[in-house]
This record gives C-alpha cells, structure tokens and sequence, in this order.
C-alpha cells in the first residue's frame, strides 16, 4: 500500500457518507456476548425474554453497539481511512430489539469535521450513525466523534 | 415464584436521587482486549500488541465499546448482589439510550477501572403505563485515580403498580 493511498483528515468530506456491509446476529452470538457482558434473563433465556418488555430472547444493547463498531470498522478500513479511535458518543438511542437472525447494516454521515490542535497528530470528524435491520427498522441512532489521522507525518516523511 | 431474580429490587419511585454506588473493579487482560477487538474493532491498536507500539497509543488500548461492555457486567453483577434476599418482584429495565459518552484515557492490559454509578435525574414521564426513567452519570477512575470514562444513561425502572 502506498502512504497516497491512506485517506487522512484533510481526505474526508463534510456531507461524505458511507453505507456498511451487512452483519447477521445468531442466537449464539447473543448467548456468548451475554454470558460474558450482560448476564441478565432477557438476553439469556427465552422464557425470561418473552415475558420482558423485549417480547423476547434479543441482543444486549452493548452488543449491538459493538457490531456497528465492527460494521464502521470494516467499511474504513476498507475505505483505507486511517481511523485512530473514538473520543466519544454524544447521544446514543436504542431504538428496537435486535432478535436472533437479525440482519444489521449501517449508514454513516460525516456531519462535523474539526481541525486537528496544533501539533496533534489527528483531526476529529462527527458522524451521525444509523443502524437498520433487514425489515428498513432503525435499531439504533448515534453521534460520534472519531479520530482521523492527519496525515502530515506521512507527507514529510 | 421467582423467575427473574435479577438486578432490581425497587420500583421507580424509591429510588432516590444523589443515591451513589461504587459498582467494583475490574482489570483488563490482554487476551480480553484481544479477543474483544477481532471480533468488534479490527484495528492493531485493539489486536495486535506489537504493531500497536507503532501507533500514537505506543501499545495496545481497549477498545471504548470494551469498556462500555465491562461496566454493564459490573452493574448487572452489582445488582445482583445488591438486590440478594429481596422476593417482592424484580424492576428489571432496559437501557433507552445515554449521553455524553467520553473515552477520556486509554485503557491499557493490566489497568483496574474502578466503576461508580449516581442517579442524577428521574423522567416522571409514564413509559407504557409502566416504567419510568432513571438517569444516571457513570464514571471510570484507573489504577492511578484517573478518570477515564464517563456517560449519562437513561434506564427504565418499574413504578409501584396502583393498589
């Protein structure tokens, strides 16, 4: 890969969007994320789940936020975007379940792009991240301000 | 019977604002982070110890959505504990989204975060006929007192049914 090829900060359009590849859920993966980080019975069992506010067995929300990080991650690495982390979320709603089998995909809007400090090796850019499953319904909506290199070091070596 | 005896043990209405809880603390393993970053943020800087040294976090860091996963199991094990003995129905809520989520400093292998929680606002607003809303401010400290990371969220809790 050429240094030319790497999308830095100054690379990245205000208004530029990106659409995700998709990402099915499994009721594996709901059990494993659970038993691991969110051990509470709607996401662990299904009677439990059916009785909940939920209606059933469903994807802790943290682990629906970390596939649309997965999903995010993927489409700018593929983009060659060189993504250097998250400094925050300044809103985040869960919107609806995501049940086994679901199918996720995102669309990401760059609706902010800041100036890196002086001396910093990274600009910030805000986007506005919308999660839909396979029947168009929005899962989950956020803002996010992600870290982008500014490519400087680069350009001199 | 009892077939959910989870998290918690109060309605909406008794729990109070300015209530502060110290949930516990938790330390990062490397294979944790690993692990956590193939699967969800498949960046060196989450997978690969040796490539991460060559980035500007100089070694491997957890990914922010780890974090936000370790204090979910922090608050639901709490809870647990917490609402231990208590037979009188479970207001187990869901989360119904949080704000001003900041990934203050990076979280390293081999860091503690120590996780506190503090209702700061409840939403009298009557959700379904059933739930209200609790909101809360969070905050992760690390080994060396820093605080690294810090949300707002809003949690349903059931209110006391009418007699």
């Amino acid at each position: 890969m050429t240094a030319s090829s790497i999308r830095h900060w100054p690379d990245i359009r205000q208004g530029e969007s990106f659409t995700t590849d998709r990402i099915t859920v499994s009721r594996r993966d709901i059990l494993e994320f659970a038993a691991e980080f969110d051990p509470q019975p709607y996401h662990l069992d299904a009677e439990a789940a059916n009785a909940s506010i939920f209606g059933g067995l469903c994807a802790s929300g943290w682990h629906v936020t970390a596939l649309m990080m997965r999903l995010l991650t993927d489409t700018f690495n593929a983009q060659r975007i060189d993504l250097l982390g998250s400094s925050g979320v300044s809103s985040l709603r869960w919107r609806k379940p995501v049940f086994a089998g679901d199918t996720l995909s995102a669309a990401i809007t760059v609706t902010g792009h800041n100036p890196p400090a002086p001396g910093s090796a990274f600009g910030f850019i805000d986007c506005d991240v919308e999660v839909d499953n396979q029947q168009g319904e929005r899962v989950i909506v956020l803002n996010t301000s992600l870290m982008i290199g500014r490519g400087q070091e680069v350009a001199h070596g | 019977m009892d077939k959910s005896p989870y998290i918690r043990s109060r309605w909406f209405e008794d729990l109070p604002v300015g209530e502060f809880h110290v949930f516990g603390s938790y330390t990062f393993s490397e294979k944790e982070i690993v692990d956590f970053g193939r699967k969800y943020a498949p960046n060196v800087y989450h997978t690969d110890p040796e490539a991460a040294l060559d980035t500007i976090y100089r070694g491997l860091i957890a990914s922010g959505w780890h974090i936000c996963a370790v204090w979910m199991r922090m608050m639901v094990e709490y809870m647990e504990r917490f609402a231990t003995g208590v037979r009188d129905g479970r207001r187990n809520g869901a989360g119904v989204g949080f704000q001003d989520l900041k990934w203050i400093k990076p979280v390293r292998p081999g860091h503690t975060l120590t996780f506190t929680y503090e209702i700061i606002e409840k939403d009298e607003k009557v959700i379904r006929d059933r739930w209200g809303i609790i909101r809360s401010r969070n905050e992760a400290f690390n080994q060396y007192g820093e605080l690294v990371f810090s949300f707002v969220i809003d949690i349903l809790a059931e209110r006391r049914p009418n007699p």
